[in-house]
């Protein structure tokens, strides 16, 4: 009899190491096996045995985004990468790390910051996402505005192809031409590629002073004007975001004191959360001017909130996507030219799915926008099929989006939806670059099959 | 096809005006910035993608390589042509096509002159970051391809980092676009991978690029040291600190004494190495830590601070720096340029190593550097007349290579990796690391006819041509 692909594997690596595939479904998909190397000689073996087997592997970070990517063509292992949680080298003076894959990224800045030092990256549930994760997701966060993308961070990347081969691309040094930048290449490519075992960083200074502002607008409209004008001020914070009420009635529960004098809990209040780092007494300045523009501009209130509150703040835009996105049926994220920010929020804010309008967290300086359908209260026992209703707004969405030159990607959605469309969007005109780049790397298509853009 | 018939094909595309074949009016491009050459059969000069797609597809049909060319200013070799290829040539699309102050982006023809798209986009208050030195020369289309650095790259990043998207022609003709507009792009960053990749993906034909808005203050700090040690000891002191200057720039004793042959730039004959240090943002922030770096300096053993805030006062600090490589004319007929980078903690022992090269091959070397990222351009003096000269250089240039690359560091920072050290990256890399790399290759241009025997290690040694140290060069 042919032995199960989890005993095959407990053959091969020791039957400690992996376990059942139970509670990891992934679109329906239940994998027969997890399996959690402890070193990159057994992820090594796991590949070219996956690979001689055609085995599919879906490696795993945090497990914090693994219902992003399309339905999976085949889902048999989950490659869990949480045990290479090291950081190798971390030499302050050059303000650079090179860490494991699957170290978290909070457990990261911990060790980063005796040094006076952090890494540029952001992501929601930072005790849980791992950098693995993080680079292969490839997006930013709310300080994406000054930060950018992971891509402008990385240095230097260890992959295992799907031989189970290692290959490396950069290195330790924050200027390098030498050979081709694959770390692009890897960032954001949903471990479709290879699976990324180390990463190298340039690192930045821990600024001194900290703070942040929330002003209330009498409309989401009017906080995405308000933040438009604060970027391009002086003082422009590191990362500005909109948000509608459905939102920050989150932020009420956390933040007490905050919300009342805003006013929050009345009808139709929108936010404006701002964050600001650096020297204190410039920092002080620009959130003195910043507070007096939004004023200006129409904010009802401005609350000034600093030090550890304002990271507290940080850490709430930073997570709340993931605290709202339960509740909700449809979560959409966009991505457009900051200056249409606000119409396209305007524009998608009136496309209606079973009867709601969606909350909105809007990006105005880098132009990303999450929106967010709630899930009907009434869902009625008949179970009227909600599935024509969501393909309608995904289509009206995506319109929206490419008329202002941008994206559309489909985060979360009831499987019958998902299983009708690319969530990625339609494919660019370099598609099949892409395509002849991934049959080359994974000419058995064994690493996350069918999940990335155009079933890549 | 025969040459002449691939000729009348390439003027029935772009008029016969906009070919050059004639060995005369070649001789120009048989050059870049590097100490390599090349004859092309052929330059041509397209106005649009669709006639660089049609000069594309019929040098293929020819089975004639192609090569792209900015305005050769290159320092590795990217643009010299293989034996029987071709050139295209950027100078009739060199338009700045929009400049959109509300995004904050400029959508660019590829033969844009890096310095006149920044100067161009400053009247609405905006810049174009990556300045390599060459700044006034190179054009944005050979800055993809090098994915270009300059001073400034140290807290704004390369190129790489302000690319949003581009319009490429592709080795089968095909006209495709990479990135976009919006920050975040859906499948591979393939904009990404195509940044640096020396010519060989393709031929960019219009590149979308972020601007930054003008800091509002700026000011420059000229600190003169006693020997380039303590000079770097300033160096990790204003980092510690938990300062990332605009720009980190240090040049030692040699160059000194030639920048102050060719013109005063105010150095004293005895300094051993002049860091120059500039500061960006607030008029606050530029004050406070102003102040720190001032302090750093003199604490670290600077004999002179000088400071500057006006734009002119602090050209003129930078004079002596952005002349130094012109200025090693005066000292030696030739210069081999090192483009190594080390870790920035690793500067001080990795010069104390380059200076036993020196007396090792007794050859004068030169350094001018970008301290503040590790990338380091140690300048190896010599006369191409004196027989045998050039030899020696090649040995202790790829001896210096080897040192960096101990140090934990690499082959180049900004100039690529070319001709000139494709047969040095198995220092760095190991076969598989460049199979993947040529896997990348093969997707965009599986027939390699695109720039064909740069970067990988190919066994072909190059025999490099001494250039002449000349006064407008820069690094």
């Amino acid at each position: 009899m042919e032995l199960s692909l989890s005993d095959q594997l407990a053959r091969l690596l020791g039957g400690n190491l992996v376990s059942s595939g139970d509670g990891h479904e992934i679109d329906g998909l239940t994998p027969q096996a997890v399996v959690r190397p402890v070193d990159r000689l057994q992820i090594s073996e796991v590949l070219s045995w996956a690979s001689s087997e055609m085995v599919s592997i879906l490696p795993r970070g945090g497990g914090t985004r693994t219902g992003l990517g399309n339905v999976p063509r085949k889902a048999d292992v989950v490659l869990d990468l949480g045990a290479l949680d090291q950081v190798l080298d971390y030499q302050p003076a050059d303000m650079t790390a090179t860490v494991e894959s699957g170290v978290t990224l909070a457990s990261l800045q911990e060790q980063l910051a005796p040094g006076g030092e952090f890494v540029p990256l952001e992501a929601a549930l930072c005790e849980r996402s791992t950098v693995g994760g993080i680079l292969s997701v490839g997006t930013g966060g709310p300080l994406a505005y000054a930060f950018g993308l992971p891509r402008e961070w990385l240095i230097g990347i260890g992959v295992l192809n799907t031989q189970g081969v290692a290959t490396k691309a950069g290195g330790k040094v924050v200027k390098n031409v030498t050979g081709y930048d694959l770390n692009k290449l890897y960032t954001g490519s949903l471990g479709t590629l290879g699976v990324i075992v180390e990463a190298s960083f340039k690192l930045l200074p821990i600024d001194p002073q900290s703070g942040a502002l929330l002003a209330s607008f009498p409309s989401l409209a009017d906080s995405i004007a308000a933040g438009r004008k604060l970027i391009h001020s002086p003082a422009a914070p590191m990362g500005c975001h909109s948000v509608t009420s459905g939102v920050s009635r989150h932020l009420q529960d956390s933040v007490q004191a905050a919300s009342q004098d805003l006013g929050l809990g009345e009808e139709e209040i929108a936010l404006t959360f701002a964050f600001f780092a650096g020297r204190a007494k410039a920092t002080g300045r620009r959130l003195e001017e910043a507070a007096a523009l939004l004023l200006a501009e129409g904010a009802k209130a401005v609350q000034r909130i600093e030090g550890p509150a304002a990271k507290g703040l940080l850490r709430w835009i930073t997570d709340v996507p993931i605290e709202i996105s339960p509740s909700s049926d449809l979560v959409i994220k966009i991505s457009v030219q900051s200056k249409s920010a606000a119409r396209t929020s305007a524009e998608c804010g009136e496309i209606i799915f079973s009867g709601e309008k969606p909350e909105q967290i809007v990006d105005p300086g880098f132009g990303i926008m999450r929106l967010f359908w709630p899930m009907p209260l009434d869902s009625s026992p008949s179970g009227a099929d909600t599935t024509q209703p969501i393909l309608d707004a995904v289509n009206q969405v995506r319109q929206v989006a490419h008329r202002y030159g941008g994206s559309a990607v489909v985060e979360q959605c009831p499987l019958p939806v998902k299983r009708q469309i690319d969530i990625w969007g339609d494919s660019p005109d370099s598609l099949a670059v892409m395509r002849g780049i991934k049959d080359r790397f994974d000419p058995s298509g064994i690493l996350n099959p069918g999940r990335f853009l155009g079933g890549i | 096809m025969d040459f002449k018939q691939f000729l009348k094909g390439l003027q029935a595309i772009v008029g016969e005006q906009n070919v050059v074949y004639h060995s005369d009016d070649l001789l120009v491009f048989e050059y870049d910035g590097s100490v390599d050459r090349g004859m092309p059969d052929a330059v041509v000069f397209p106005s649009s993608a669709q006639e660089v797609s049609q000069i594309i597809k019929l040098s293929r049909r020819a089975g004639v390589p192609v090569v792209g060319r900015g305005t050769g200013t290159g320092l590795s070799g990217g643009a010299i042509t293989p034996p029987g290829g071709i050139q295209v040539a950027f100078p009739r699309m060199n338009h700045i096509l929009e400049v959109d102050t509300e995004n904050r982006l400029a959508l660019v023809e590829p033969g844009v002159i890096n310095l006149d798209l920044d100067t161009h986009v400053r009247k609405f208050g905006l810049r174009y970051a990556p300045d390599p030195s060459s700044q006034k020369a190179c054009s944005l289309g050979g800055n993809i391809a090098e994915n270009a650095g300059g001073p400034h790259c140290l807290a704004y990043g390369t190129t790489t980092n302000h690319v949003l998207s581009m319009e490429v022609v592709l080795e089968d003709g095909q006209i495709v676009n990479l990135g976009s507009l919006a920050r975040e792009t859906v499948g591979y960053d393939l904009r990404g991978v195509f940044t640096g990749s020396e010519g060989t993906f393709g031929i960019a034909t219009k590149i979308a690029v972020r601007l930054l808005p003008v800091p509002e203050a700026v000011r420059t700090f000229l600190g003169i040291f006693p020997d380039v040690e303590s000079a770097c000891t300033a160096v990790s002191a204003v980092i510690e600190q938990g300062i990332v200057p605009a720009a980190l720039e240090m040049i030692d004793a040699l160059t000194i004494q030639a920048v102050q042959k060719v013109s005063d730039a105010g150095y004293p004959d005895d300094a051993g190495a002049v860091l120059l240090i500039e500061l960006e943002g607030l008029q606050d922030e530029v004050d406070e830590i102003g102040e720190e770096v001032e302090a750093a300096l003199w604490d670290t053993g600077a004999t002179q601070v000088r400071a500057a805030e006006a734009a002119e006062e602090r050209e003129q600090l930078w004079v002596g720096r952005k002349g130094a490589l012109g200025a090693l004319g005066s000292i030696a007929p030739n210069y081999f340029l090192v483009d190594g980078v080390v870790p920035r903690t690793q500067l001080a022992p990795v010069l104390a190593a380059v200076a036993d090269v020196s007396v090792k091959y007794d050859i004068p070397i030169a350094n001018v550097f970008h301290a503040g990222d590790g990338n380091l351009h140690p300048c190896l003096l010599f006369d191409e007349r004196k027989p045998g000269a050039l030899d020696k250089i090649v040995e202790a240039g790829t001896e210096v290579l080897q040192i960096c690359v101990d140090a934990g560091g690499t082959l180049t920072g900004e100039h690529g990796v070319g001709l000139e050290k494709k047969e040095q990256m198995p220092l760095v890399f190991s076969t598989d690391d460049m199979a993947a790399m040529v896997l990348v290759r093969d997707a965009f241009a599986p027939a390699n006819s695109l720039n064909p025997g740069k970067i990988f290690p190919d066994g072909k040694k190059h025999t490099p041509h001494a250039h002449p140290a000349a006064p407008g060069m820069t690094i």
